[in-house]
């Protein structure tokens, strides 16, 4: 049982990407964390449509209440992974929850490496 | 001496028989050679064909001389005829001869003149029936100069040549010949006939059979493919990989990023991957798919509301939408017991 859980475990943790890329390619996820949320995010997609529709049927005044109980015992039987909640916004390169700037999806840490490389387009030390 | 008479004609007969037997077997054997020479030179033959005719007509005569019965006459027919046939250019089938002679005998005058009448008719059809072979090559000129010289007025000529030139672009409406009233009568004659021979012969004559006809092949139905085996797979992998050269500028790499879809297509698109090619009524006016709901209660209500939102959407696709409405239907058939009970 722990064996064959580790070994989809490597599995999915190994990533290979079916194509052949001649660039090269990071087949690793930073950590077990990241991880978690990528499949987090799959699942999130997946049930995306129908926990709309159940919302929608349980965010109601029209229909009957017996109705939306139903409907809410529903949506709970859905897989936990697949509410989009539970998504973090980690920091792309280095798995980092906090810190982490939307727009480029990267820590302040990368962030600032970055930028002061010269390596982040139109970014530059402000100064007024 | 009317005996004498009969058995000279007898012998007359026999020796006509035998010089026209010889004469066949001569022709027969030379008229392949005869007929190459007719080819080659068609004005020239009769001078070289009398020349070799005479030698060999004289060895010839002077080998049945010997065998001859009786003399001068039949010398003298036999030289006559010679000279005849020199005259020729070409023998004729000895078949023919022979009928001729058949012929000549039966009548009761003068046999060797109907003969030699006969073989000159024979010629001369034979000749035409040669220059037929040969091929009619329609001289123009003779045609055109047999042709006379009509007048016609100028519209009836015009009518005529559009009639046979259907290339004629009519500039302003109007025909364009009555302005060229001032040219020659020949030109246009020879215009007219040529164009007329050219439609004549297009239509005409023996197929060349150079052009097999196309035939309609049945468009081979599609086989039916099996799904490709892992090994195509594995082929087809490969040779892609092979195939694929990594990138020698930027270029190239900009364009492969391009293809996967990493870089978008500039200029940019902002309807890219986004074919709807609904129109705007299909979006707005979704009733139609409310069919299968209920009039009344609760649920035409949510469902109302449902399509008033989606009409408002402008990111789904139709085929989204209908399936969004499905997805209900399907929902409230499954709960429609407990929906009954309440």
């Amino acid at each position: 049982m722990a064996a064959s859980a580790l070994g989809w475990a490597l599995r999915a943790a190994r990533q290979v990407l079916p194509s052949p890329c001649p660039r090269q390619v990071r087949s690793y996820y930073v950590d077990w964390r990241m991880l978690r949320d990528v499949k987090r995010r799959k699942l999130a997609y997946e049930y995306a449509d129908e926990r709309l529709r159940i919302n929608a049927i349980r965010k109601n005044t029209i229909l009957p209440k017996e109705l939306q109980e139903v409907a809410d015992k529903e949506i709970a039987d859905l897989p936990r992974d697949s509410c989009p909640v539970r998504i973090r916004n980690r920091c792309v390169l280095t798995s980092r929850p906090r810190g982490v700037k939307r727009r480029w999806r990267l820590s302040r840490i990368v962030f600032r490496h970055f930028a002061d490389h010269a390596q982040m387009s139109g970014i530059q030390r402000a100064m007024w | 001496s009317s005996v004498l008479s009969t058995e000279k004609d007898k012998s007359d007969s026999k020796d006509s028989t035998t010089e026209v037997a010889s004469k066949s077997r001569e022709s027969a054997a030379e008229t392949p050679k005869q007929k190459l020479l007719d080819i080659i030179g068609n004005m020239k033959v009769e001078v070289s064909y009398r020349k070799k005719l005479q030698e060999l007509k004289t060895r010839e005569i002077k080998k049945q001389a010997a065998d001859k019965l009786e003399g001068p006459d039949s010398e003298g027919a036999m030289l006559q005829r010679t000279t005849e046939d020199m005259q020729r250019g070409k023998p004729l089938n000895p078949d023919l001869v022979e009928a001729a002679s058949a012929v000549a005998s039966s009548l009761p005058l003068n046999k060797k003149q109907t003969e030699s009448e006969l073989l000159a008719q024979l010629r001369r059809h034979e000749e035409t029936t040669d220059k037929q072979k040969k091929g009619g090559i329609i001289n123009i000129r003779n045609v055109i100069s047999e042709m006379a010289v009509k007048r016609q007025s100028p519209a009836q000529r015009a009518v005529r040549i559009s009639n046979r030139i259907s290339l004629e672009l009519d500039e302003d409406g109007q025909r364009i010949k009555p302005e060229r009233l001032s040219q020659s009568f020949d030109s246009r004659r020879y215009f007219r006939c040529f164009f007329f021979f050219v439609y004549r012969s297009l239509k005409v004559g023996r197929r060349l059979n150079i052009f097999t006809k196309a035939s309609t092949e049945t468009e081979n139905a599609l086989k039916k493919v099996s799904s490709p085996t892992i090994w195509d797979l594995e082929f087809a992998k490969e040779i892609a990989a092979i195939t694929a050269q990594p990138p020698r500028n930027g270029f190239e790499e900009m364009i492969q990023w391009t293809k996967e879809g990493i870089l978008w297509e500039f200029p940019i698109d902002n309807e890219a991957g986004m074919e709807d090619d609904a129109e705007f009524h299909e979006h707005i006016f979704l009733e139609k798919h409310l069919e299968d709901f209920p009039k009344q209660g609760p649920i035409r209500h949510f469902m109302e509301l449902v399509i008033c939102g989606l009409s408002k959407n402008p990111y789904l696709s139709v085929k989204q939408k209908i399936e969004h409405i499905e997805w209900f239907q399907k929902y409230f058939e499954e709960k429609k017991e407990f929906l009954q009970e309440i």
